[in-house]
């Protein structure tokens, strides 16, 4: 029998406690964590725990204007879909539109209002109240206001009341400095459709009912425009009429996502889009397919675009000059867009009033599946506030010569798109106070004194006027569709509180931008035929459907001055670089994703492929295989692009459909702000551009700049989702190869025999 | 030389013993708390009573768990809704005092869940109640019970169980609960 002494028991004891202590804790640990059950003390008329509320508002991602629905459950958005009412995207909407969500739950928004406490660009911002920064602000505007411009806005693109609203504002503050600055705005294409057809709107291009779409650089299914609609007409043009299937021709030095989808993909010398324009307008009078009564004076202007010249100046032969003219003339609704990469150059606005003339010389304006024009917008002011290039560099030079008191930024981002031989960031150090408004930490906003956050779209008050229009008055709400996240507030009551503090009120009596926005739909109202139903259930009616349209289309025929025929006329682009020093052509493009860089602090767009390169995160710097391999260079080697005015790195990706002197770059990584999935990720091409610009339109050619590449020795592979772009002789993708090139094409790349090791 | 098995385990009696013990300790440490704080009857902010409402008054369950026949959720009613009655009935006692406060000073009561499903499960009461499942064949005779507790155990048996006495379409697949 075994005695126990002291000690022993003493750890028997010792280790019976800690068991049970343990045994304890374990099945605490495993326990159900505790949930509560918090009821609303009045519940919201709609809510029902558990069921969806879908709210009808309009998207904020880019300038196309889609309506969108969004899913809320419990208050929280949690699906943005398209707004099947909504004329632009009919219940469509892209990658960029759906991400809208992440916007708003987006880790790195501003949550309360900041004080620049340190150096400016420092980014040691300290939180403080609305009462404070609000007062700060206007006390400032008030002493500036005695100085006459010395005040300056510069907002993102905005439309509708809101922008009605900024220039109540701006005119009270007796300053004219209000811009509204949008990278990607197509100056040269407004200013080609006033000076050929005196429109200061876009027109609405009716892709949905052309059957042969001849496009002149224009990205319209991933960046260009209106993207969502222009690729639900182009669906509908090839699958969904009754008619022949429509044809397409795109013609662009980098093949696009449209490229991609073109039946015809056609590399012209990149600015030399307007002249094929122009060699294409050449034959249709030399075949006597336009006979009005100045087809002699288009005949006189056309004369030196023979198809031979052409075929020198642009690198497309003669005879596809020829057969396009010949095509483009015969089918029946044939339509000439041009945009993207064709507009953006020194040329930009000749080679767009060439494009635009294609329409006029078959008789397609006015016509489905032609160019159809839109009637005034129903609301919001008529000028266009549009920044162009030179209104930026104005503005740096104002800043430098101390004109400008006070900047007032919102929502838009300068430091990051405009080039940095603008020298935007360092004239920004002149200007005594600059306020941002905005949802994230920008590079913009980072160099900001004081920073108002605002709401994001989805939880704002607003409305729209979608540009370029659908042929037919369209205005829609955008509505918050739940409570605001954080201790931000609406851009539109941000100005309506500074308008108070600053003795504004009597012009500007609202309380709130939705008390402003009701009473400025009422005119809608009143010109609205609502059978006698009262503005209360007009206002539900539009708050519910989301949108609001008006079926009046705009008759009338467009007669082309001789002045305007007699001065048309494509001159050669202009690059910055010499040739020798700088043999490649920059091709900055931008992509659904990124947008203009505003989509890279999204965790589900950087994970988005890149479409024609599956490319996920980071930048690349596209080359021909033959250029590549002359330079003996290989796909994944990282090279430093430079031109005049500054050098970037990227790693090479060898890419087939470009042309070999041209080398291409996606716009919207880069940041050195914007958030922890935005920054220090990439490169941004736009840094490098040279100040080159459209005479005719002020605009930043951003395809004028000459640039080198070197290698730098090191490699670095690019993230992919695809694979390789060949098919191995697998025959996966089958082409019927309407012509004998494609079909030669096809079959060199399907005989390349997968090799099989054998054991 | 032959080594004693018997020798060794003599060596080892002190910390076996040792392990013996904790193990136990373990056992019926884990056991204990399932048996003395099992967590099936959470302490509230207000001692509501099913009993008087659903049992002695004989209100329906849907009366105020409105939202069990179209909703995934029950729903719990809201501030506003019990204030409805109590506004006029048994305004003094201190219960609905506590009710009256949480209304004066338009807060929303923090009720305890007491039938909380893991995320991972996808329940609904709609299609419960459109079967014509009885409330208290999981909840149990809430209409009995003065602080209500948790009788069923809403562990997947329990569900499984029931899904195949009724013969339910898809009733043990999977994604049925699980997507």
């Amino acid at each position: 029998m075994s005695t126990i002494d002291r000690r022993e028991f003493l750890k028997l004891v010792g280790a019976g406690s800690v068991g049970t202590g343990a045994g304890f804790m374990l099945a605490e640990a495993i326990k159900h964590p505790l949930e509560h059950l918090i009821p609303y003390s009045i519940p919201p008329e709609e809510f029902s725990a558990g069921i969806d509320t879908w709210y009808n508002s309009v998207c904020g991602m880019c300038p196309a204007g889609c309506g969108i629905s969004v899913r809320t459950r419990e208050g929280r958005a949690k699906k943005i879909e398209g707004n099947p009412s909504h004329p632009v995207n009919q219940g469509r909407l892209c990658a960029l539109g759906q991400a809208g969500l992440q916007v708003l739950y987006n880790p790195d928004r501003l949550t309360a209002p900041m004080l620049q406490k340190g150096e400016r660009g420092s980014d040691t911002f300290l939180q403080t109240t609305w009462e404070e920064v609000l007062s700060s602000v206007a006390e400032r505007l008030v002493v500036s206001r005695n100085r006459t411009d010395s005040i300056y806005f510069l907002s993102q693109g905005v439309r509708g009341h809101l922008a009605k609203l900024f220039e109540l504002f701006m005119g009270g503050l007796d300053s004219d400095n209000l811009w509204h600055y949008d990278f990607d705005h197509p100056h040269s294409l407004y200013a080609a459709n006033d000076r050929l057809f005196g429109e200061q709107q876009l027109p609405y291009y009716d892709i949905r009912n052309s059957r042969y779409l001849l496009s002149f650089g224009a990205d319209y299914l991933n960046s260009w425009l209106s993207p969502v609609h222009h690729s639900l007409g182009f669906g509908h043009s090839r699958q969904g009429g009754d008619g022949p299937r429509g044809r397409f021709v795109q013609i662009e030095p980098k093949m696009s996502i449209s490229g991609a989808a073109a039946d015809e993909w056609i590399p012209a010398r990149p600015g030399s889009e307007g002249i094929l324009a122009m060699g294409i307008g050449h034959q249709l009078l030399a075949k006597g397919r336009y006979t009005a009564v100045d087809a002699d004076d288009w005949s006189a202007a056309l004369k030196d675009y023979s198809a031979a010249s052409v075929a020198e100046r642009t690198g497309v032969p003669a005879e596809t000059v020829v057969r396009l003219a010949d095509e483009f003339s015969r089918s029946q609704a044939g339509l000439a867009i041009g945009g993207s990469s064709a507009g953006n150059h020194t040329n930009g606005v000749d080679t767009l009033v060439a494009v635009n003339m294609l329409n006029y010389l078959v008789g397609n304006i006015g016509k489905a599946g032609g160019v159809v024009f839109n009637p005034d917008p129903v609301s919001g002011p008529t000028q266009s506030r549009q920044a162009n290039y030179r209104a930026l560099e104005d503005l740096v030079e104002n800043a430098r010569n101390k004109r400008i008191d006070v900047l007032i930024i919102n929502n838009t981002n300068p430091v990051f798109t405009l080039p940095k031989s603008t020298g935007f960031t360092e004239a920004l150090a002149s200007i005594p106070l600059i306020v941002s408004l905005s949802s994230f930490m920008d590079e913009t906003t980072v160099m900001a004194d004081i920073i108002l956050p605002s709401h994001t779209y989805l939880e704002s008050w607003g409305d729209d006027i979608p540009q370029p229009g659908v042929g037919f008055s369209v205005a829609a709400v955008s509505q918050p569709v739940v409570s605001p996240l954080y201790n931000t507030r609406a851009t539109g009551d941000i100005i309506l509180d500074l308008a108070g503090r600053v003795g504004l009120r009597e012009t500007m009596p609202w309380s709130s931008m939705e008390e402003y926005l009701r009473d400025g739909w009422r005119e809608i109202h009143a010109r609205s035929e609502t059978d006698g139903e009262n503005f209360d259930a007009f206002w539900r009616d539009v708050l519910r459907s989301g949108v609001w349209g008006e079926n009046t289309r705009r008759e009338g025929s467009v007669v082309i001055n001789k002045r305007v025929i007699d001065n048309l006329g494509v001159a050669e682009p202009e690059f910055a670089g010499s040739e020798k020093e700088y043999p490649f052509m920059l091709h900055p493009f931008m992509t659904n994703a990124m947008h203009d860089g505003r989509g890279a602090n999204l965790p589900w767009m950087q994970e988005l492929p890149e479409p024609m390169t599956s490319i996920v995160y980071g930048s690349w710097v596209e080359m021909n295989p033959a250029t590549a391999k002359a330079m003996g260079l290989h796909d994944g080697d990282m090279v430093t692009v430079s031109s005049a005015f500054g050098s970037i790195e990227a790693a090479l990706v060898v890419f087939p459909a470009i042309m070999p002197d041209v080398v291409a770059m996606p716009i919207g990584q880069g940041h050195s702000a914007l958030g922890r999935y935005a920054r220090n990720r990439g490169t941004n091409p736009l840094q490098i551009l040279a100040p080159m610009t459209d005479s005719a339109s002020g605009s930043l050619a951003t395809n004028a700049t000459r640039v080198s590449l070197v290698a730098t020795g090191r490699r670095s592979d690019t993230v992919r989702t695809g694979g390789m772009a060949r098919q191995l002789g697998r025959d996966i993708v089958q082409s019927t190869g309407g012509d004998a090139t494609a079909a030669e094409h096809s079959s060199a790349l399907n005989s390349i025999p997968i090799v099989v090791e054998s054991t | 030389m032959s080594v004693s098995i018997i020798h060794t385990l003599r060596v080892l009696r002190p910390a076996a013993t040792i392990v013996l013990v904790t193990l136990l300790g373990l056992i019926a440490g884990f056991y204990a708390n399932a048996a003395f704080f099992p967590g099936t009857q959470p302490e509230q902010p207000i001692n509501f009573s099913h009993r008087i409402h659903a049992g002695d008054n004989e209100i329906p369950c849907m009366y105020c768990h409105i939202q069990a026949r179209r909703s995934i959720s029950a729903g719990v009613p809201s501030v506003n809704k019990c204030m409805g009655c109590h506004n006029e009935i048994a305004v003094d006692r201190p219960q609905i005092r506590l009710l009256a406060n949480y209304w004066d000073a338009k807060e929303p009561i923090p009720w305890v869940k007491v039938h909380d499903l893991p995320d991972f499960v996808h329940f609904t009461h709609k299609r419960h109640i459109a079967a014509g499942i009885e409330c208290q064949t999981c909840h149990g005779p809430v209409e009995k019970m003065d602080v209500v507790s948790r009788e069923a155990p809403l562990k997947m048996g329990l569900c499984l169980a029931c899904h195949r006495k009724n013969e339910v379409e898809h009733g043990t697949d999977c994604w049925t609960c699980h997507k």
